[in-house]
């Protein structure tokens, strides 16, 4: 286990002040704010900069860390020693099993015993709670229903209140036709409930990765299809691959780049299917040879067309 | 553990998340949720029959509420209209990608 300097990650002297602290640490997350940062890793820093603001902005975690602390330095192997923490009584403000899912090692080995208690995780008398997890798929999931292995990183107390962090491999069977932001249920798949009661269900919330063509939007696919000027303007049949399957798809006479097709039903596969929108990109054709010259030439002779007058330019 | 096992899991549909469903997963108490619904602060949620029913979106507004709240110390009202904003965004930035520019 590797030592963490939290002083360092909050870029504050050992002997800051609570108010510097807490300054610093806004500052920080203003600039590592996962939903408006554009810093890369910006997720991780956050979780950096969280577990370093939950020790330090709490006095007794602060004396407890200083004590532990003095003459390491970041990254350096590390054990507590047995007992450390004896004669500290740590009452201050707990923290989420959410964020403690983010928290590194070191913090769970130092602190993970003051969690449970504080924000009554425990399951006194009742059902153990639901966990919730977010899961990042491939598009191609969704259509075929696959089975995805997921490991989900998960803070357990022992019996003695003490948490822990371990790591979680579920396999899932994802079901067919999910959509982005819908939750899958894993009942009793939660929290341990207590002697006699059911145990908390495991609650996924979907994302997709990026897919390099396709773009979902609910159950709607967006693709951008490439067709031929002759193809647009004449009209055509073209095949568009799909994730499970390849359509033939009817270009109506004089369409236009920029419009878009609608094909009902062939988006995400839920109930009810969700559509695929068509952006059709007119692509020209380069005129690199004698031969692509000479047409465009005679177009340019033959058709009296000018888009500009048309009120198109 | 089970881990070997395949789990099936159900789909929860829109608006059938419960009250103590929402808040264990974003760590809060159920009454600071209730505190922030009739504050007008939590469009997401919906009363049938006088039980709360929250939609999946709940779980993040919730989520970055709390956590701006306790941040910055920011008023349940500021953490509201800052969601609101982050909302707006996600939904334009949905936008973009479907347009298919970065």
């Amino acid at each position: 286990m590797q030592f963490k300097d939290y002083y360092q990650i909050l870029g504050v002297p050992r002997d800051a002040t609570a108010e510097d602290i807490k300054k610093s640490f806004r500052k920080l997350a203003r600039k590592y704010h996962p939903d408006v940062s554009k810093e890369p890793d910006a997720e991780l820093r956050m979780q950096e900069i969280n577990e370093a603001n939950t020790v330090l902005s709490d006095p007794e975690k602060r004396a407890a860390y200083d004590q532990l602390g003095q003459g390491f330095s970041p990254g350096q192997e590390f054990h507590p020693p047995p007992g450390w923490d004896a004669g500290f009584e740590f009452s201050g403000r707990g923290f989420s099993p959410h964020e403690a899912a983010g928290f590194s090692d070191f913090f769970a080995e130092l602190f993970g015993r003051m969690g449970g208690g504080a924000h009554g995780f425990h399951t006194q008398g009742r059902g153990g709670e639901d966990h919730h997890a977010k899961v990042l798929l491939d598009l191609e999931d969704s259509f075929t229903g696959a089975v995805r292995q997921l490991t989900l990183r998960v803070p357990q107390f022992d019996a003695s209140g003490r948490m822990t962090l371990s790591t979680r491999t579920l396999n899932v069977k994802i079901p067919k036709g999910v959509r982005a932001g819908q939750i899958i249920r894993l009942a009793g798949q939660g929290a341990p409930g207590a002697k006699g009661h059911p145990s908390g269900d495991l609650l996924l919330e979907v994302e997709f990765k990026s897919h390099p063509r396709l773009r979902a939007q609910g159950a709607d696919l967006h693709l951008t299809l490439p067709v031929t000027p002759w193809e647009a303007v004449l009209g055509a049949i073209v095949p568009v691959e799909l994730l499970d399957s390849t359509l033939k798809v009817r270009i109506p006479e004089g369409t236009q780049s920029g419009r878009q097709l609608r094909v009902r039903g062939k988006g995400i596969p839920s109930n009810p299917p969700g559509d695929l929108l068509l952006d059709i990109q007119v692509v020209l054709p380069p005129a690199n040879t004698p031969k692509a010259r000479q047409l465009y030439e005679t177009m340019a002779q033959e058709l009296a067309f000018d888009p500009r007058r048309n009120g198109k330019g | 553990m089970r881990d070997d096992e395949i789990l099936i899991g159900s789909l929860m549909e829109d608006t059938w998340l419960t009250l103590e469903q929402v808040s264990a997963a974003c760590a809060v108490e159920p009454e600071w949720l209730l505190r922030h619904i009739e504050e007008g602060l939590f469009p997401h949620a919906d009363s049938v029959a006088g039980v709360w029913r929250f939609s999946a979106v709940s779980i993040l507004r919730a989520r970055r509420m709390r956590q701006l709240e306790r941040d910055f110390e920011a008023t349940p009202e500021l953490a509201a209209l800052m969601a609101d904003l982050l909302e707006e965004v996600d939904a334009l930035r949905t936008r973009l990608r479907c347009a298919g520019l970065p």
